[in-house]
């Protein structure tokens, strides 16, 4: 592969791209703090101090009802969050790529079945469909990943299997048919790396959703409440009344850090749509060179240097 | 007008195949669980039943001695006669009894601001997109997305905390104060009102910027279309242009794609009711898991699922009415 | 002669990207008198749409005006207001565009997309503008009951009318017309073009033509400008222009228009191969149908796409398949690459007879001796594969030549079609070649396999015109190499009448009539023929006009 491939200018546009590396750098320094933080805090378990006691020196943010110090819980919690959301986010891809894009590509009674499958789930509500089974089962991490799946994949099935509807009646992939090409190279050389920005943004956006279902569902009660992550550190925090003793600071830097996550994975997916989008750079530099305040009104813009 | 009516009936099709599906998870999640079902709910409420309880209990879920076969059709008998089982946790009260309680404020509160934050939202997409590089443009769609990267419920309870709990602006809990009569008066409209200001200006806060980038999005896609070039050759006021020619054409997709999130969307509301002790079936899903009352948490999956299956096929009505296409 | 209607000068428009602006127009200058007819034209890309929109000011971002005039009616359009240009706008200037599918709203009925003009700017009442709207159908021959219509109720023909009414309307001075015959066929277009010159009489407006087709232009247009990478190369009456004009490029674009009547010019390419085919076809259709289901789940409709077809292409020699848009030879097509099956009937490749299967689980004997190439070579191209991968594939997979000889055998390959030096081009992306080239690449792809018959799917309708003949020349010069047959499909009679030793003509999925390439030329039999020859020889409209 040479420089000018797509994929590799995607990957420069991305590095570029003020939005998207913002959102990678915050991403993979909470990744790097949860892999490494838990190292230098104090044992998130340990009843260390007068439970509920407000911000101090010798608690940054604080302790919660059990006397456990919030700042280390806050680090702590985001090893099995993120974990359980990126593993989450892999599979509902993973789930989605195959059944969408076997019911894209093959059609006919393939799609007919698959998409309804599809539209089902779709249909269906996530949260009291996840209850049911998350109570079923035993409680931990690989029950939440496993139900966060299963309730999640439909949306991107069916994403993908449009996209692949669109890309298999391309001439391209008549072409590779018509030299012969087996279905499954086919598949995976000539038509999911076209979808490759699809299946990134895809990742993410799964990735999102499962970290805003699993801290709702440990909310709930339903996660493991023995273990720390930011949905049992919620659920503790409900449970010991922060609201009405006013203990704002056991729930705040758990739900900061859940919005900070969510929102660098966002400016990821905000900055592919861009690099993918050239247009709307385009417009962005259109716009800087109007007069002041000049918008899109429906009339060409003029701008001549004599006037 | 034949055609629309057998497209109505199609999703009709499409809905009731939704519903068998929904009971048949219902029937079978129990089941396929690792261990006997009956066996499971006897060790988690030992000593806590009373025996007519564990017959009422095994009842509900049709655990008979009799093949798999038979149990599911009596399971369905059962349930297309509205019998949802007796609740563990308020036992002997039929579960239909309970849910029903609820499911009025749910559809009062979250139906009331989803189709808010849909219409809000949509409106300002279509706005920003005609401004495009506006200030609104550049301001609104990185706010509404960190306003909607925080959980629902992490929101609901911080604004609970600071307009409840410190400005004391808004009630604390519930959906009406105490002293006020149930029914159709004055006094309990305006309370019910007051008490849903501060859980619904969440859910909107929370939603509204999806449905806004959505939005966005087609409208994009819209404006670069053939027929708006023509528009606006025309003279048109940009005005007629951006209602008449291009929202109408965008809002198209959008609300099929309203009707496909409302599941997801609900999940949401459901949390935010929790948090506001809002008498609704989130409130009740809180307490069907507090004391693992599984009949009572089946019964919300159904009637939340039928539900939104109702709510879809308006959104089929309502895409009838604006797409002469579906009508050919 | 009248004086200058609109008056452009030095005109400049740039589109705004992430690198270098795009400079789509150049420092084009014209005039177009009062009631003339001026024609512009070029190939898609060249700035010819660009220019006409900078005049209503209606270019979407990322494009900007950067220089020039535009004067009409002693106002400078480009120093206009919103207001003013929004005044201007249909009153004095209004535009017909190329597919009326897409200029008609989908989700608003025909009167709602007429009445909005009335009443913006004549301050109607809606019951005035209706019965306004009534008056204007029947102007184009459209019962006023179509008013409550959709645009996907009516016909192809039927909306390019409702586009033209509208546009209509206020009766403008000035109408721009867009490629507005582009989408339809060759009777329909003729019929517009009827219209729109019977309007004209009537009405007394000016066109300005817009169109890729000089041959169209030549029919009608008073005054020809043609327009090539964003400059305006030459502006001339159309007599001149008919002679060759001055510039080279004109004159490459007169010569490269092939006649369907006359004599046939031999400059370009080898004589047709007319000896005599004996012994079993190569490939031979007996009898195929093909029927589509098509509509919802509820109100299926059959489509016959194709009707009792039976074709026998022996080696080495080219068929051309004639038809227009929905005469079925593009399911033709489909049907012997097997990416369709056929309803009923038979295909027999060298004698055997191929079983009704699947087009994906084709047996890979047969992928290699039937070949195709399709008419977009940006579409049949992947563009995350370099044009190594692309050749290299199917060479790998049917065990062409050994892996030590790849490169070589790829680098000839590139070179026999002209693409040299062929190590360079091997490392391309289709993004970075030209049109031509990339079709060149793809009849080397389905070159490479050796293969006994070649399906060329109208492989030159999306090509700049300048460089048609080139690619029609390669696949003459590769079957006298080769020794392959070749399936011309063309919507174009005069070009399969330049390469193929034998035409086909189909019409709504039937055969009409077939024969030798020249002696169908000279002599046809069925009307249709004769009325694809009458629409590809100069002269055409004229005699159209003088038969009403």
């Amino acid at each position: 592969m040479n420089k000018n491939s797509i994929l590799k200018r995607w990957g420069r546009g991305i590095i570029k791209n003020k939005k998207a590396s913002f959102g990678i750098y915050f991403v993979s320094s909470l990744i790097g703090l949860s892999i490494f933080g838990p190292l230098f805090t104090l044992d998130p378990t340990a009843f260390l101090g007068t439970p509920l006691s407000p911000p101090s020196l010798e608690h940054f943010f604080g302790t919660n009802g059990q006397g456990q110090d919030v700042l280390s819980q806050t680090i702590a919690g985001a090893r099995q969050t993120l974990l359980v959301a990126f593993t989450t986010g892999f599979f509902v891809v993973l789930v989605g790529a195959f059944i969408g894009g076997a019911a894209g590509y093959y059609g006919g009674k393939i799609d007919d079945f698959l998409s309804l499958i599809i539209n089902v789930f779709l249909v269906m509500p996530g949260l009291p469909l996840m209850v049911i089974l998350a109570s079923w089962l035993p409680p931990g991490p690989l029950t939440l990943a496993g139900v966060l799946i299963l309730t999640g994949w439909a949306w991107n099935a069916r994403v993908i299997r449009s996209q692949m509807m669109s890309l298999k009646g391309r001439d391209f992939v008549l072409a590779a048919i018509i030299s012969g090409e087996s279905n499954t190279r086919i598949i995976f050389v000539e038509i999911m790396p076209r979808m490759l920005s699809l299946l990134a943004s895809s990742f993410i956006g799964a990735s999102i959703y499962a970290i805003g279902a699993q801290v709702g569902l440990e909310f709930l009660g339903l996660g493991d409440v023995s273990t720390v992550s930011w949905g049992t550190n919620l659920y503790w925090a409900s449970n010991d009344l922060a609201l009405l003793t006013g203990s704002w600071w056991t729930f705040v830097p758990t739900g900061l850090s859940i919005a900070l996550i969510s929102f660098s994975l966002t400016l990821i997916n905000f900055g592919i749509d861009e690099v993918t989008n050239p247009r709307l750079i385009s417009e962005r530099n259109w716009k800087k060179q109007l007069p002041d305040n000049t918008l899109n009104n429906g009339v060409t813009p003029v701008v001549r240097k004599n006037g | 007008m034949s055609n629309s009516i057998r497209y109505l009936t199609r999703r009709l099709g499409f809905y009731s195949i939704a519903a068998w599906a929904a009971l048949t998870l219902n029937f079978f999640i129990p089941r396929l669980m690792p261990g006997d079902p009956a066996a499971i709910i006897f060790a988690r409420f030992r000593g806590k039943l009373t025996p007519e309880a564990m017959v009422a209990l095994r009842e509900t879920f049709g655990l008979t001695d009799g093949p798999l076969l038979i149990q599911y059709f009596s399971y369905i008998k059962s349930m297309f006669k509205g019998d949802l089982g007796v609740s563990i946790a308020y036992f002997p009260e039929p579960v239909a009894n309970i849910i029903s309680t609820g499911l009025l404020w749910t559809i009062f509160l979250a139906g009331t601001s989803l189709v808010i934050s849909f219409i809000i939202g949509t409106l300002l997409g279509a706005i920003i997109s005609w401004k495009r590089g506006g200030r609104l443009d550049s301001f609104l769609p990185p706010f509404l997305a960190f306003i909607g990267a925080f959980p629902y419920f992490w929101l609901a309870m911080l604004s609970l905390y600071i307009f409840g709990f410190k400005l004391e602006w808004f009630p604390l809990r519930h959906a009406y104060s105490d002293d006020v009569t149930v029914g159709l008066n004055i006094p309990f409209i305006f309370s019910s009102i007051y008490h849903a200001i501060l859980p619904a200006t969440t859910m909107v806060l929370v939603s509204l910027g999806g449905w806004m980038l959505s939005m966005r999005n087609t409208m994009i896609t819209t404006l670069g279309s053939d027929y708006i070039t023509l528009a606006r050759a025309k003279g048109l006021s940009s005005w007629i242009v951006m209602l008449k020619y291009a929202a109408r054409n965008a809002i198209l997709p959008n609300f099929t794609g309203f009707g496909m999130a409302l599941g997801f969307v609900l999940s949401g509301a459901l949390l935010t009711e929790i948090i506001f002790s809002y008498p609704g079936q989130g409130y009740l899903l809180l307490q069907a898991v507090r004391s693992q009352d599984f009949p009572l948490m089946q019964g919300l999956f159904m009637t939340i699922t039928l539900a939104v299956l109702a709510a879809n096929w308006f959104v089929d009505i309502a895409i009838l009415f604006l797409d002469p296409r579906t009508r050919k | 002669m009248a004086k200058n209607l609109i008056s452009i000068k030095n005109l400049d428009v740039k589109y705004i990207t992430n690198k270098k602006p795009i400079h789509a127009v150049k420092n084009v200058s014209f005039d177009i008198k009062k009631g003339e007819i001026f024609g512009l034209v070029g190939e898609s890309g060249c700035g010819k749409s660009t220019v006409v929109q900078s005049i209503i000011r209606t270019l979407n971002p990322p494009a900007i005006i950067t220089n020039g005039y535009i004067k009409y009616d002693n106002k400078d359009i480009l120093s206009l207001s919103v207001s003013e240009v929004r005044k201007l706008r249909w009153s004095q200037i209004s535009i017909v565009m190329q597919s009326a599918l897409n200029a008609l709203n989908p989700v608003l009925t025909i009167k709602e997309q007429i009445i909005d003009v009335f009443i913006t700017h004549k301050g109607m009442s809606k019951f005035e503008a209706v019965e306004k709207s009534k008056v204007l159908l029947e102007l184009v021959d459209i019962n006023n009951d179509r008013l409550e219509s959709y645009a996907h109720e009516l016909s192809g023909g039927m909306r390019q009318r409702v586009v033209l009414a509208i546009a209509l309307a206020l009766t403008p001075p000035l109408i721009i017309m867009d490629e507005p015959t582009t989408a339809l066929d060759v009777i329909i277009e003729r019929e517009i073009l009827l219209k729109i010159l019977e309007l004209r009489k009537s009405l007394n407006f000016t066109i300005l033509f817009i169109t890729h087709d000089l041959n169209l232009l030549l029919e009608f247009a008073d005054k020809i400008g043609v327009m090539k990478e964003g400059e305006l190369i030459e502006v001339g009456i159309t007599e001149k222009i008919k002679l060759g004009g001055q510039k080279e490029y004109t004159k490459k674009l007169i010569s490269s228009i092939p006649s369907a009547s006359g004599k046939r010019g031999v400059e370009f390419f080898p004589e047709p191969n007319l000896s005599i085919k004996t012994g079993a076809p190569m490939l031979e259709m007996k009898n195929i149908n093909k029927e589509y289901l098509i509509g919802g789940f509820f109100n299926k409709k059959t489509l016959h796409a194709v009707k009792d077809f039976s074709l026998r292409i022996f080696k080495g020699e080219i068929i051309g398949l004639v038809g227009e848009s929905g005469s079925g030879k593009s399911t033709i097509a489909q049907l012997i690459t097997r990416l369709e099956t056929q309803t009923s009937g038979s295909i027999l490749l060298n004698g055997t007879d191929l079983k009704r299967n699947r087009s994906k689980n084709v047996s890979l004997g047969y992928r290699k001796k039937v070949q195709m190439i399709f008419q977009d070579p940006f579409g049949s191209l992947n563009n995350i594969h370099n044009v190594y991968h692309h050749l290299s594939r199917p060479i790998i997979r049917h065990n062409i030549v050994p892996k030590r000889k790849l490169e070589k055998y790829i680098y000839k390959l590139l070179e026999s079609v002209e693409l040299s030096p062929g190590k360079l081009f091997a490392k391309k992306f289709p993004h970075e070649m030209s049109g031509g080239e990339r079709q060149r690449v793809a009849i080397a792809r389905a070159l490479s396999v050796k293969p006994d018959l070649v399906i060329a799917d109208e492989p030159t309708s999306m090509l700049d015109v300048s460089i048609r003949m080139d690619i029609l020349r390669i696949l003459a010069k590769l079957r006298n190499e080769h020794n392959v047959a070749i399936l011309f499909i063309t919507h174009d009679l005069a070009s399969a009448r330049y390469l193929a030793d034998r035409i086909i003509v189909l019409q709504n999925g039937k055969k009409i009539e077939q024969g030798i390439s020249e002696d169908l030329i000279q002599s046809p039999k069925e009307l249709y023929t004769k009325q694809l020859i009458a629409a590809a020889s100069p002269g055409w409209l004229k005699n159209a006009i003088l038969e009403q």
